[in-house]
């Protein structure tokens, strides 16, 4: 039983004080729910990372808590005109292909470039307009080096002009239950097979 | 040497500092405030970009100081290094996790090291890496001047570097001549990493910046090479874009910065 494994000492959600018993993913967020309490995590892992994030609900992770699910990731800022609302439709397109066992056990990640003008608040408006699953969705506000490495990780390329636009490099990751990069889809208006292929092909039975 | 710049860190440094007297960290220079002409740009994007006063080491950091830091950060040490923090080639030359050998001489520049690894020695020593437009700032300046870009004997000496290939054993850091602002070795020596190797949105391949692959890029599209002259330049900015963070090579090192 995967709740026998969680543990509440671990859990990075410091504010989130709950009974790890109660029924999961109903109503926390990605952030929210009890994590593993191991974290001795594989060496490809990004869950690795130190860095502390705060989600749009004002809570403060490390990636590490995302542990156990696959991960559907991308980069973003909210105020882009330009490729981004087309990278988060691409996203929601892969979570509406996904049939009903793996659409509740797939997780979409969206990280922002933008430290200064996505703040947690912004990034609600953006969950809101975009209508965004809370079961399922977790957007990410983080401090720029933290950015820049987790970018680094992801082989995200980015730069931001002088009107405090990001340009960036297009491309979807998933991660799977133990943060390792398992593909990565560049480009933009992909249709939602691939991925959705690759997920059916790590969810454990 | 000394020059309007240098007085222009001083006092850059006495108003942060409410004029108190701030020294320099040892083993660094201060370079001050100064414009960086991006190589490419899209139409967004300044002609000139500038750069705040920051400290910079004179020399790229040695495989003696890099020692010291995985001694005291055994998570860097060879064979505990995560991989997607560094590739299988870090620190390959060392004899052993704690042991540099003959290969790697304790005044050389560490080579083998990965991004991650020299983000890491920054933040233990209360640094961070240079950025690419503080990097190319300092690099452009001659022995005699800020901006050494019109110095022709100063740009024919930097191409006769990347011309030739990396020597067989690499000379200690502090072989080259100091430059306008002090800062040694960052042409001739090694490459070195900067804090956003990956921000080059231009390919710097003609191939990839029209058709097929503009998809990959959002608001991208360089409206042209700046200074077309300047093949060094085209060199580091095509070196950058082809690294990954975990990656590590024989001929690529790093320096520090700091704020002032």
């Amino acid at each position: 039983m995967i709740l026998k494994t969680f543990s509440l000492a671990a859990a990075l959600c410091v504010t989130a004080l709950f009974d790890a018993t109660s029924s999961l993913a109903q109503v926390l967020p990605p952030c929210c729910r009890p994590i593993a309490a191991q974290t001795n995590y594989t060496d490809k892992s990004l869950f690795q990372l130190d860095s502390i994030w705060t989600s749009d609900a004002g809570k403060r992770i490390k990636l590490g808590a995302l542990r156990g699910r696959p991960q559907v990731v991308a980069m973003f800022f909210a105020s882009c005109q330009f490729t981004c609302p087309l990278t988060v439709s691409d996203m929601k397109r892969i979570e509406t292909a996904l049939p009903e066992n793996l659409q509740t056990n797939t997780d979409f990640l969206l990280i922002s470039f933008d430290s200064e003008r996505d703040t947690p608040a912004a990034l609600k408006t953006y969950r809101a307009e975009r209508e965004l699953s809370g079961q399922n969705w977790t957007l990410l506000h983080g401090e720029p080096d933290d950015v820049r490495e987790l970018a680094a990780l992801l082989g995200v390329i980015y730069r931001q002009d002088a009107n405090g636009n990001f340009a960036h490099s297009n491309v979807i990751t998933l991660l799977n239950a133990e943060g390792e990069i398992v593909y990565q889809q560049p480009g933009l208006n992909l249709p939602a097979d691939e991925i959705v292929a690759k997920l059916k092909a790590i969810a454990t039975p | 040497m000394s020059s309007v710049q240098h007085q222009i860190c001083v006092i850059a440094l006495a108003l942060l500092m409410g004029s108190m007297a701030h020294a320099t960290p040892p083993d660094m220079v201060c370079v001050s405030d100064g414009v960086f002409r991006p190589l490419f740009r899209s139409q967004t994007d300044l002609k000139e970009v500038s750069v705040k006063s920051f400290y910079l080491d004179v020399v790229p950091v040695t495989n003696e100081k890099f020692l010291q830091f995985v001694r005291a950060n055994p998570r860097w040490q060879r064979s505990q290094v995560k991989r997607i923090f560094a590739d299988e080639s870090y620190l390959k030359h060392w004899a052993g996790d704690l042991e540099l050998g003959t290969n790697a001489l304790p005044d050389q520049p560490v080579v083998w090291v990965s991004w991650f690894a020299a983000k890491a020695f920054a933040q233990w020593h209360g640094k961070r890496l240079p950025t690419v437009a503080e990097w190319e700032m300092t690099a452009a300046a001659s022995p005699t001047l800020a901006d050494g870009t019109k110095d022709v004997v100063f740009q024919r000496d930097i191409l006769r570097w990347y011309s030739t290939s990396s020597p067989g054993v690499l000379p200690a850091v502090t072989s080259g001549p100091a430059n306008f602002w002090g800062v040694r070795d960052l042409h001739g020596l090694v490459w070195e990493w900067v804090s956003d190797f990956n921000s080059a949105t231009v390919t710097g391949d003609a191939r990839g910046d029209t058709g097929l692959d503009r998809q990959l890029f959002c608001g991208a599209g360089a409206i042209g090479a700046q200074d077309v002259e300047n093949f060094p330049a085209f060199m580091r900015y095509g070196f950058r874009s082809s690294l990954k963070a975990a990656y590590t090579i024989h001929n690529l090192g790093f320096r520090c910065a700091k704020d002032l």
